[in-house]
């Protein structure tokens, strides 16, 4: 069993780089294989053939990290910062697999075009234990609200 | 301010310039719903989201007004007001659902039948010798003046003068065809759920961005360049990898490419940008799928449905398709600087499941609020909507390529860098608000 302080401990990390935001930091620490899910339904059973809001594996992660730093990519003109706050974590590990799944409650303030915006919702990490740390394989993102009208956020959750 | 005029918008609307106040004027928003949006067709959704007899979907057909679209017992397909012919409480509040039996108002428990016609008045003794006369169909749920539906997509209209449906589509109906011809069975569906995309901004920027084609470079250009490297790092093996990235280089696509791509507009405001080619037509087709349509229509006809390459068909004002992806999306103002689109994906029958997926994967990167394209439109349209309040000048233009288009027997058309689109929809939105004609082509 893993130390639940050190998982949270984790969680509060990955939330430091997007609070900056600092996706090279954040990007480092998923997996070669990662995604990353924000569902367009309430218990979206399937990335593939329904729609979400953003399932990116890291080829699209690597390319809106590109292009988040990009000059000419207007909609990033704006600066964005963020406040998660993350509680209500719960770990489950089950024998047999190195995979630990993490979820949360998280409440996300997002500053972006002098607008503060709410995000409120679930996460779902898996985390690989990786040298003295984790790995993110996966995190999902289950918005309290996925079917309303969403407006323009271009940084991940 | 400048005053809205009743029947001669000549002080608003010019060839070549729009004046500022059709992005700004809460007055001149409120006469488009009226004249605009309470005289075309509006798309209010397809067959197949109600399989089933008491199946609904709700929405507005206006900023506000709510409708409901319902399968009745008979099959037969009814668009009605969804409000109750008592106290006027919407009927249906959930967005899509099935209803067993009746309709039932959840206020005093009027019900009515699925073709909106009213079944029973709770306590009806008490409306006894009243004067009242309950057939009549103010108390009912009322249908739509007009509801016609072209291979499955659905449309009403709140106007009873309306020329039918397929007159209205014009030479653009082709588009409806090619989307269905795409699949082996000649059918569509809707599936894998909708996106919601709220836009602080008019509706009309979104309608004059489809066929904009001198502004991808430009506002896609980070998008495009932040794919290109990342391509570039890929070894020769991650064939997967490439291909999810292939969606995005055409966002890019050279003033050239565009330009020969090619505008047509139709009367009432109807415009597409491609035909021969578009910027969609680089993706490469899945063999499975080719073989599907060639057991289905044959090697030659299947070719020719593959060949008509559009990017974006309009259907003003309420509705774009974008047949080689089967994707649609429909937009709803909500107030002058304000509206919603809706991104719907659809299933080609008797193609292979990769094609649906293809098209949510094309959605959720471009059509999402939390894509890599959707947010860099919504940026600049909403740097036209705040630069609009400024009067350095009354003006926005709309000149390229201003006396070049070509008239044909049904359809303009032009260049692809062209301002054709923006000719086509000002020439309708003119029609339109001065109620005036607009069955034909006029030739310039």
């Amino acid at each position: 069993m893993h130390d639940p302080r050190r998982i949270e401990a984790f969680l509060y990390d990955e939330a430091a780089f997007l609070d900056r935001p600092d996706l090279d930091g954040w990007i480092a620490l998923y997996t070669e294989d990662a995604y990353y899910w924000v569902p367009a339904a309430e218990d979206q059973a399937d990335p593939i053939n329904h729609v979400s809001h953003v399932y990116d594996d890291r080829v699209m992660m690597e390319i809106r990290r590109r292009n988040f730093i990009h000059p000419r990519a207007s909609s990033k003109d704006w600066p964005v910062r963020c406040s998660h706050v993350i509680g209500n974590v719960r770990v489950r590990e089950s024998t047999g697999s190195e995979v630990i799944e993490v979820s949360s409650n998280q409440h996300v303030v997002v500053h972006y075009r002098e607008e503060q915006r709410v995000y409120a919702f679930k996460a779902t990490h898996e985390l690989v234990p990786t040298g003295d740390s984790f790995k993110i394989r996966s995190k999902r993102v289950d918005l309290i609200n996925p079917e309303a009208p969403q407006t323009s956020l271009v940084i991940y959750l | 301010m400048q005053s809205i005029p009743d029947r001669n918008f000549d002080s608003l609307v010019t060839p070549t310039r729009l004046h500022r106040s059709l992005y700004t004027d809460p007055d001149i928003f409120e006469l488009e719903m009226e004249r605009i949006w309470g005289e075309a067709w509006i798309y209010i959704g397809h067959e197949s989201q109600i399989p089933e007899p008491g199946d609904y979907f709700t929405t507005n057909i206006n900023h506000k007004m709510p409708v409901v679209m319902i399968r009745a017992k008979d099959h037969t397909i009814h668009v009605l007001h969804n409000r109750c012919g008592h106290k006027g409480a919407k009927v249906v509040e959930s967005r899509s659902g099935h209803v067993r039996g009746a309709l039932r108002c959840a206020y005093h428990g009027w019900t009515y039948r699925f073709d909106g016609s009213l079944q029973k008045v709770p306590n009806e003794k008490g409306y006894e010798g009243t004067g009242i006369d309950l057939s009549d169909p103010c108390y009912s749920m009322q249908s739509l003046a007009q509801t016609s539906s072209y291979r499955g997509f659905v449309f009403a209209t709140l106007s009873e003068s309306a020329p039918d449906l397929e007159t209205w589509m014009g030479g653009a109906k082709a588009c409806f065809d090619n989307l269905c011809d795409r699949a082996p069975e000649g059918e569509v569906e809707v599936a894998g759920g909708v996106l919601r995309y709220e836009h602080a901004c008019n509706w009309k920027f979104i309608l004059e961005n489809l066929n904009d084609t001198m502004h991808p470079m430009v506002v896609h250009e980070s998008i495009v360049k932040a794919a290109e490297s990342y391509i570039a790092t890929l070894p020769p093996e991650a064939a997967e990898q490439r291909r999810e990235a292939e969606i995005i280089p055409p966002f890019g696509a050279s003033y050239e490419k565009f330009e020969d791509s090619g505008i047509t507009g139709f009367p009432f405001g109807h415009h597409y940008d491609g035909g021969k080619t578009s910027i969609h037509s680089g993706y490469a087709v899945d063999p499975d799928y080719y073989n599907a349509m060639v057991a289905a229509y044959g090697k030659e006809r299947s070719e020719d449905i593959l060949a008509f390459n559009t990017h974006n068909v309009l259907f003003y004002p309420s509705l774009t398709i974008k047949c080689a992806v089967q994707n649609i999306r429909v937009v709803r103002p909500i107030s002058v600087d304000k509206f919603v689109v809706e991104s719907w994906s659809f299933r080609l029958k008797g193609a292979p499941e990769s094609m649906l997926q293809r098209t949510l994967l094309y959605s959720r990167l471009i059509n999402s609020a939390m894509g890599m394209v959707g947010p860099d439109d919504l940026e600049v349209y909403r740097r036209a909507q705040e630069g609009l309040a400024s009067s350095a000048s009354e003006w926005v233009e709309f000149h390229r390529q201003y006396g070049k288009d070509l008239t044909q027997t049904d359809r303009i058309v032009g260049g692809g860098t062209s301002d054709l689109d923006m000719r086509t929809q000002y020439r309708a939105w003119k029609a339109y608000m001065e109620k005036s004609p607009q069955g034909h082509i006029r030739h310039a």
